[in-house]
């Protein structure tokens, strides 16, 4: 189990930058080489290639290369159901969590800087 | 403590565990005043109404969460137990007054708060009860494929940025 939310966190991680999940979209349609992929995204080539080695480390897609060029697939196999199912559980519940820090964190400092001010009202 | 069931943790457990650089009673404040909850209940650009809020065992905790493509979420629920910036549980399948509902998602949730250094350690614990409840969702084609999963992983990874 621990090794499987291992690789969840890493799937999950993977997923969580838009260019990444813009790829993952993009590959839904069919395998692609690197290139055709890459073109769309306003960014340097190195940059690309790193967004898909997360990709391929977690699993989400594979590649393969052929002479020159690198084709790049999604492995459809990567999150099953009740992965897919927990996994939006916990994205529901860690961004939750996340949201509720936040707004307490500015709250209470919130109430610092008006604690701070009252005693020169005085 | 009843539900502190981490040691023996089931696979459909969910445990989030975060340090939060705030004390406790401001914690508590975001979690037991509705008007301050719904701000962070749900992701932006979906909205939560807070519907029922009876903060004690027993009572209501109804949610009501509206999203900007017409899409909505209805959550009704009850408190199970509530011990004053410390402990929340609440559950799905029970509603005001304990009656027995049956949710569209089952689960049961244990959020605790303790000092930690300047801060506060705060545990949510979220308890699904099991495999044919999932399945069921299943069913239900709550699983469109590889798409759905990315279109939702997108809107809450938006949310948290």
């Amino acid at each position: 189990m621990a090794k499987q939310s291992a690789q969840l966190s890493e799937v999950f991680y993977a997923l969580a930058d838009p260019t990444r999940r813009a790829i993952v979209s993009a590959l839904g349609r069919g395998p692609e080489a690197v290139s055709v992929l890459a073109a769309p995204f306003a960014m340097a080539l190195p940059s690309f290639l790193k967004h898909l080695s997360v990709l391929e480390r977690s699993g989400v897609i594979r590649s393969h290369k052929l002479g020159r060029v690198r084709t790049c697939e999604l492995v459809p196999k990567t999150l099953t159901p009740a992965q897919r199912w927990l996994a939006e559980q916990r994205a529901t519940w860690e961004s939750r969590s996340e949201r509720m820090a936040r707004f307490v964190e500015t709250l209470h400092q919130e109430d610092l800087s008006r604690a701070k001010r009252q005693p020169r009202q005085r | 403590m009843p539900n502190d069931n981490r040691v023996n943790a089931d696979p459909l457990d969910l445990v989030i565990s975060r340090l939060v650089r705030a004390p406790r009673a401001s914690l508590w404040r975001a979690w037991s005043d509705p008007a301050l909850l719904r701000q962070w209940w749900c992701p932006k650009p979906w909205t939560t109404e807070v519907r029922a809020f009876d903060q004690r065992p027993g009572g209501a905790f109804h949610t009501f969460m509206r999203g900007p493509d017409g899409g909505t979420s209805d959550n009704p629920g009850c408190f199970l137990e509530v011990v004053a910036q410390q402990r929340i549980v609440f559950t799905s399948l029970l509603g005001a007054g304990w009656r027995p509902a049956t949710p569209w998602l089952a689960f049961s949730a244990v959020v605790t708060m303790a000092d930690e250094g300047d801060g506060t350690r705060y545990i949510a614990t979220v308890m699904h009860p099991d495999k044919a409840t999932r399945d069921r969702h299943e069913e239900m084609g709550f699983f469109d494929g590889w798409n759905t999963c990315i279109t939702q992983l997108e809107a809450f990874a938006r949310q948290s940025l």
